[in-house]
């Protein structure tokens, strides 16, 4: 399919060699063959004219060797065709044209040529006048191709190499092992021993699932004699469900998953579906090439599935941008780029983000080229997909049937009782409305934090930071003899989202209850008894979202609530609700009134941004229409508008007795389909548009400044894509990136398997496999490897497997002091690498060493415990309802990972922060690294359990059950002097417990058998928190 | 007993409270258990990345406190008065000044503002002021105040991004890490930098902006809060008094040492140090944050309660943490950000953040200098990005963001004070003499401190990555 291939860039230029050529002699021929018949000049001839100035002038800097600018000069179809600004050249208007711009210095451009004389006169008159005949062009003029040619190693074919001879044949046990022993041969270094089983079962635990292995796991493979015994436990292993779940969090640092948006809003995205396939994609060893196309394309397969779809995700990890005041389109581009980015890194090991702005400096990528990778990613939409499963499917399926039965007959019903609207407006014009005073509250208080502050107006506006729920409670004097109403109005305001008057994300609230207390005032204006509660009759809103009218606040429950959302038009204007005494207030000196806002939707967020108070002395027959509606009523009716003319229509509807039935069936079922919705998972995917975009050069990386127009290619330095491949999109970009004609993938891809398994990668830089970066360490090991891997299937457990088992693997990591000097960083291999787990992973040690691991997989992101004080840095506070069930000792990979402020054990273990792809982890070792594993509470609180699993599972005597505990951590028996350090902790320990049981109670397991006594028990955990705390039991021996 | 196990706990004991900055310990363990394979130098250079270490050349500044008012505070209102401004309050903005622009919030058709704030000269410089800032009005002539600044980006986030690393994307270390990176901290029991965080909420961006990007996590900044614990975990946990967390990092200290010596992996010694460095923190940041050794005149200077959080006491904190050696303090105070929307105007909301930053940012340079530091602690004020000269057509006064010009100052750290550089339009649109483009301000920053900001320099992606990008000139007018 892929075999030779012409140029990519110039594909306008077809290109027949010997016959062109000849052609163009008689094509010229024919032309100076023409002599003109009249007076006038002969016609500028670009072959013998213009040519020869652009080869001496212009060739160094724009022709096939070198193309500035993304432009060539050596044929006129090229420089017709312009470079990274569009055309270069305007037929028949030279002024306009940037290269008459750039030789006479005029317009914004450079002048040219650069560094060198200017063209004279005379050359620059005839370039004009070429121009403004049109110019004039051979048709059959032939470029030398442009194919790029680079010898570097990376951009060639996989070559297959037989293994390499060795002299010490019997340690060779695949063919790994001869490469890697060849190497170590010709440099005079022995490989080590093979590590003892104890450290391999281990080693294989945690290269593979990430846990540690149990003591019968361990009892078991240290006295398997059977031959293979290895092998078996390699395959037991890879056969884990708990495999998937480590090496699909190797994949997602590439895909930069994360659970919320990022930036400084950084609100919660849904996307676990994406790192459940994931899991899933692993753990059913789904070949690495149908991995690639699922995740990059997955939209566009024939007849996709739900699990094609939600592979998509991969290129939904982007950030998105919600701070005010934005340019959508510019964070739409930005995360396009860091497709780009990320599908070059991963896949290419190319740092092709270069391009972005100029001409990769030394990678063969041009910036046009780098605008056509980009194009293939800019036909997507990228919509939120619910995930139902069957039951929630039908369901849904039956709730919306209904719905539409039952808005249809309420439609028919509207339709006829607003025949009755003039009638009703006319008899509303004769009455009079009830006046209203603003509330000003003394004392303003809120269960939560929302903190209220005042504005001129009398209206309160709730500050930034904001929970999920609150309940506001202003109390106010009223000096009102006669209360028969309370009024409250939800305000806009710019502040808010969308203008508020609500503080969710649309700028809706749910008043979940309003509640009114009241207390008389004394003559001297202050208050008597204690507040009693007035119960309220009624409850009128100018508007009411479906399902959720204001009757709802005042119903004493508080899943129901008063919410301002609309069918048509916009929801962010202003509201109000007026509540109905029972029997009004009737106080001489006036009333203390305590008004408690409840707002506790199930949804976070949904408060109100700004409102007021109000209280009226009116009839409640003069109060029944809203003094907002009596306000549209004073409008002449041809002077309103259509959001005036529904409001009115909604209100007088409201007075129909027969629609109030069909009405709460309808807002019944909504409520049963927004909760139902609520349940249904959702997640971010790919979707391919119909029209598709069109794509522009960048000038320098600006988004705004739009230069040459391109369309979907791949860099020309690699294979091309298919000759049928007419119009690529991002499925022929997945296709060519696993085809196995393509020369990095396959390569990239094993070298990033291999780095987690040995701690560095045969490159080791692995996000370059460029000029710039550093050449492998066995090359031909390389290449048979990415050979090999493609042989088997791209399936990545037979790749594992075929490393873990080779003796290079297994060689004890001790470091010999030979190697110290020769060799400190490992590249030869002469020993295994002890390498310091990740982040996740030393959380899922703890736990599975202390036995309080759930070991369910996959699902939403959980909230295991964290210290306090985490959002003092955050913009806006974070969710984080800490888990109480089994959910709070969920392995690391699953806990809820913000962008802005992740949980903090993260990033102190150099857990990547999910902005950019991460391709490799950084290890380092820090002080806060000490602090977080000796005095994170909730390290304390595993160390409990090991000791309650180390005291209940493990023998009775202190040495064997400081044996099991050792076992339990580290899988090897304790070394006599580590078990005598660690029994003269023990003692010292429970001897200073068992004088201060204070001390004891926090500290000892909380199940421990009821003979045990808080001493023993804490003495126990102090061990526990020891050997939690050890660099081996955070490493990789 | 084992004696080699008295005579290794003797070890640890002597060592673990003298300062093993260098590594000491280990290196005294190596020797002891006769492994002389790994050479001291090596052992040093591996254990402590925070070492000090020497620059490219003689450095003016050892430290840096970076008093970062985020939101963007008004230059117009503060620094960088324009009669003209005032003779076209309320007409149309001059199409050419925006021809191309955009904003944040605010369109092409934006009415000029003038303010209604008062300004006048101060010290001997004369430097121009408005009465909002009647504290740094008395320091003046210790200060370099810019009123050229140009920066990139105008949204809050990237911005921020952008003057804390030089990008306005993720990824790129901050300043403060390549401090660290390049030269080190001088505090063996702090981390070497450090930032605080006062006004109503955190920064917008969070942690990357004081990331380390591809740099080793060793150079991140650690956020120091104001609760009990002002590092996160600092706390012995409960149950476990200072006798058995004494006892606990002893014993797997001696564990630690123990698996060195069979396995010689230099990766263990580092991290004995870090548990040294970590339990040394427990007790000198508490230390820190305790004020009861603070004179009621050096309160009363910076105007502290020490009882509450403010920007106040994070200034006085941050003395006392370059005091102790610490290389890169940033103080970040939010609610800059005057649009003109009901607390976030330039009336009363700016006349508060004027009052709580004003007077503590004075009282640091002048504690700096009775202690005889201010010569060699470089402070730093400002946002980043200005507001426009356009006002901001919402409830009340407010401007939008504006990036062509905008005001910060400098003082200390061979900074040259009584200075007043750069000039801006008419309208205090442009930077239009000596503009310095945030990427020059860092190469300032990093010159100070005896960095050359085109060697600094990290191979990360196979490029050699620096603070500056691919810009910065060092702005010899700033130094003295």
């Amino acid at each position: 399919m892929m075999k030779s291939r012409p140029h990519m860039t110039s594909v306008t230029l077809s290109v027949v060699c010997g016959i062109a050529t000849a052609l163009f002699v008689a094509a010229v021929f024919v032309r100076a063959d023409e002599k003109p018949k009249d007076d006038k000049p002969a016609l500028v001839d670009y072959a013998t004219q213009i040519k020869p100035i652009f080869a001496e002038h212009c060739h160094d800097c724009h022709s096939a060797s070198e193309h500035k600018s993304g432009f060539r000069l050596d044929t006129a179809a090229l420089a017709l065709r312009g470079g990274d600004r569009g055309a270069d050249i305007v037929p028949g208007k030279s002024d306009q044209s940037l290269l008459y711009q750039a030789i006479t210095g005029a317009g914004d451009v450079a002048a040219m040529p650069a560094d060198s004389p200017r063209l004279s006169t005379e050359q620059i008159a005839l370039i004009k006048r070429w121009i403004d005949e049109g110019a004039k062009t051979p048709k059959d003029e032939v470029a030398e191709s442009a194919h790029i040619k680079s010898d570097h190693w990376a951009f060639q074919s996989i070559k297959h190499s037989a293994p390499p001879d060795v002299a010490d044949k019997s340690w060779v046990r695949n063919p790994i092992d001869a490469f890697v022993l060849a190497r170590l041969e010709a440099e005079g270094l022995k490989p080590s021993p093979p590590a003892d089983r104890a450290t391999l079962i281990r080693r294989l635990s945690l290269d593979l699932c990430g846990i540690t292995p149990t003591p019968a796991e361990v009892d078991h493979f240290l006295h398997d004699q059977q031959p293979a015994a290895y092998e078996r436990l390699v395959d037991r292993m890879l056969a884990s469900p708990h495999y998937g779940e480590l090496w699909g969090r190797h994949w997602l640092d590439v895909a930069r998953y994360a659970d919320s948006n990022g930036f400084t809003i950084d609100s919660a995205r849904s996307i676990w579906k994406y790192r459940d396939w994931v899991i899933d994609a692993y753990n059913r060893d789904l070949p690495f090439d149908q991995f690639t196309i699922e995740q990059l394309a997955g939209d566009l397969l024939p007849d996709a599935t739900t699990e094609q779809l939600i592979a998509t995700g991969f290129h939904r990890n982007t950030l998105v941008n919600e701070e005010g005041g934005t340019d959508k389109e510019q964070f739409r581009i930005e995360s396009i780029h860091d497709r780009v980015n990320t599908t070059g890194a991963a896949y290419l090991g190319l740092s092709v983000g270069c391009a972005q702005c100029h001409a990769h400096k030394y990678d063969p990528i041009s910036q046009r080229e780098y605008y056509e990778f980009f194009a293939l990613f800019n036909n997507c939409d990228e919509p939120n997909f619910q995930v139902p499963t069957s039951q929630q499917a039908q369901h849904r399926e039956r709730l919306t049937g209904e719905l539409a039965a039952v808005q249809k007959q309420l439609e028919q019903r509207d339709a006829d009782y607003l025949k009755g609207l003039p009638a009703w407006e006319a008899e509303l014009a004769k009455q009079s409305g009830g006046t209203w005073t603003n509330l000003d509250p003394q004392t303003i208080t809120t269960r939560v934090g929302s903190v209220l502050s005042k504005l001129g107006d009398q209206s309160l506006a709730v500050d930034f930071s904001i929970p999920a729920n609150d309940t506001f409670t202003l109390v106010s004097d009223v000096p009102l003899e006669t209360i028969t109403a309370v009024r409250l109005e939800a305000l806009t305001h710019a502040s808010l989202p969308m203008m508020g008057p609500g503080r969710a994300a649309n700028g809706n609230f749910v008043l979940s209850e309003f509640e009114l207390e009241v207390q008389p005032l004394d003559a001297s204006g202050n208050p008597t008894g204690t507040p009693q509660r007035a119960p309220l009759d009624r409850a009128i809103a100018d508007h009411s979202q479906v399902g959720y009218p204001a009757a709802a606040a005042i119903d004493g429950n508080q899943k129901t609530g008063w919410s301002i959302d609309v069918d048509k038009g916009s929801l962010n204007i202003d509201r109000e609700a007026t509540f109905l005494i029972s029997g009004g207030i009737h106080n001489p000196h006036g009333s203390r009134l305590t008004v408690h806002l409840h707002q506790n939707h199930s949804e976070a967020g949904y408060l109100l941004g700004r409102f007021r108070l109000s209280a009226s002395s009116a009839t409640p027959a003069s109060l029944e229409v809203p003094a907002s509606v009596r306000r549209i009523l004073a409008i002449a009716a041809d002077k309103r508008s259509d959001d005036h003319r529904r409001q009115l229509e909604a209100i007088f509807k409201e007075s129909d007795p027969v629609r109030q039935p069909i009405s709460e069936r309808l807002g019944a079922l909504k409520n049963q389909l927004d909760q139902l919705d609520r349940e249904i998972p959702t997640t971010l995917i790919m979707h391919e548009r119909t029209e598709p975009r069109e794509t522009h050069i960048h000038i320098r990386g600006d988004f705004l400044r739009h230069g040459a127009r391109v369309t979907g290619s791949v860099p020309a330095v690699l294979p091309p894509l298919p000759a049928d491949v007419k119009n690529p999109t991002r499925l022929d970009l997945a296709r060519w990136l696993v085809d196995p004609v393509n020369p990095l993938t396959a390569r990239v891809t094993v070298n990033r398997v291999w780095q987690p398994i040995f701690g560095v990668g045969l490159v080791q830089t692995e996000n370059d496999f460029g000029t710039q970066g550093s050449p492998p360490s066995h090359p031909e090991l390389l290449d048979w490897l990415a050979g090999e891997y493609m042989r088997l299937g791209w399936s990545t457990k037979s790749l594992l497997r075929l490393i873990v088992t080779s003796a290079t693997y297994q060689q004890s990591s001790e470091l010999r002091e030979e190697l110290h000097a020769r060799d400190p960083a490992n590249r030869l291999l002469a020993r295994q690498s002890r390498i310091r787990l990740e982040a996740e992973t030393i959380r899922d040690v703890c736990l599975s060493a202390s036995g309080l691991l759930t070991p369910q997989v996959g699902g939403p992101s959980v909230y295991p415990p964290q210290p306090e004080g985490i959002y003092v840095l955050t913009q806006q506070k974070k969710a984080w309802p800490e888990e109480q069930g089994p959910a709070r000792y969920r392995r690391g990979m699953y806990t809820y990972f913000w962008r802005s402020s992740p949980y903090p054990f993260l990033p102190t273990f150099d857990a990547p922060d999910a902005n950019t792809t991460c391709t490799r982890r950084v290890r380092s070792n820090t002080p806060l690294q000490a602090l977080s594993l000796a005095n994170d509470h909730s390290f304390v609180e595993i160390a409990r359990g090991l000791a309650g699993r180390i005291v209940r599972q493990g023998p009775a005597a202190d040495a064997e059950r400081l044996r099991f505990a050792f076992r339990l951590c580290l899988a090897r028996e304790p070394h006599d002097n580590e078990r005598d350090r660690l029994m003269q902790f023990l003692s010292t320990e429970r001897q200073r417990f068992a004088v201060n049981e204070a001390e004891a109670r926090p500290v000892a397991p909380l199940d421990a058998d009821e003979g045990l006594s808080l001493a023993e028990g804490a003495a126990w955990t102090a061990v526990a928190r020891v050997l939690m705390n050890l660099d081996e039991f955070i490493t990789r021996e | 007993m084992d004696p080699k196990q008295n005579v290794l706990r003797e070890i640890t004991r002597r060592h673990f409270f003298a300062d093993c900055r260098m590594g000491l310990g280990s290196v005294a363990l190596a020797s002891l258990l006769g492994k002389d394979a790994l050479s001291a130098a090596t052992i040093t250079h591996l254990d402590n990345p925070l070492a000090p270490r020497q620059g490219h050349f003689a450095a003016r500044a050892k430290r840096v406190i970076f008093l970062f008012m985020a939101g963007g505070p008004s230059q117009l209102e503060l620094f960088d008065y324009k009669p003209k401004l005032q003779e076209l309050n309320g007409q149309v903005i001059p199409p050419s000044y925006v021809k191309n622009k955009r904003f944040a919030f605010i369109k092409q058709d934006a009415k000029l503002l003038g303010t209604n704030r008062k300004f006048q000269q101060h010290g001997q410089c004369g430097a121009e002021l408005s009465a909002l800032l009647p504290h740094l009005a008395t320091a003046v002539d210790d200060v370099a105040i810019i009123r050229s600044m140009k920066t990139d980006v105008f949204n809050h986030g990237p911005a921020k991004l952008f003057t804390n690393t030089g990008s306005p994307r993720f990824g790129r270390p901050s300043m403060g890490a390549w401090v660290t990176y390049g030269i080190g901290s001088e505090s063996s029991s702090l981390p070497g930098f450090v930032v605080l965080q006062s006004g109503p909420r955190g920064p917008r961006g969070g942690t990357p902006l004081w990331g380390s990007g591809f740099l080793p996590t060793t150079y991140q900044g650690v956020p120091f809060l104001n609760g009990v614990d002002p590092i996160l975990n600092l706390s012995t946990p409960k149950g476990f008094t200072s006798q058995t967390q004494g006892d606990f990092v002893s014993a797997v200290k001696d564990l630690n040492s123990l698996r060195y010596a069979q396995v010689n992996d230099p990766e263990i010694s580092t991290r004995i140090s870090a548990y040294e460095m970590a339990y040394r923190m427990q007790s000198s940041a508490p230390e820190l944050m305790d004020l009861g050794s603070e004179t009621k005149e050096t309160l009363d200077m910076y105007g502290v309660d020490p009882a509450k959080p403010s920007f106040a006491r994070n200034c006085l904190l941050a003395r006392r943490l370059v005091e102790k050696g610490v290389r890169f303090v940033q103080l970040y105070h939010t609610d800059w950000d005057h649009h003109g929307n009901p607390g976030t105007h330039l009336g009363e909301p700016l006349d508060d953040r004027c009052r709580e930053v004003d007077q503590p940012s004075v009282a640091l340079i002048k504690d700096l200098k009775r202690l005889g530091m201010l010569d060699d602690t470089l402070v730093i004020w400002g946002g980043e990005f200005g507001r426009t000269p356009q006002g901001e057509p919402r409830d009340t006064l407010g401007r939008d963001h504006h990036i062509e010009a905008y005001a910060m100052w400098l003082a200390g750290g061979g900074v040259k004070g009584g200075q007043t550089i750069g000039k801006t339009d008419e309208l205090g649109y442009y930077s239009v003499e000596d503009p310095i483009h945030v990427h020059d301000l860092q190469a300032t920053v990093l010159h100070l401190l005896g960095l050359d900001h085109l060697k600094l320099t990290y191979r990360f992606q196979s490029r050699d990555y620096r603070l500056t990008d691919v810009a910065g000139n060092v702005v010899n007018k700033l130094i003295a």
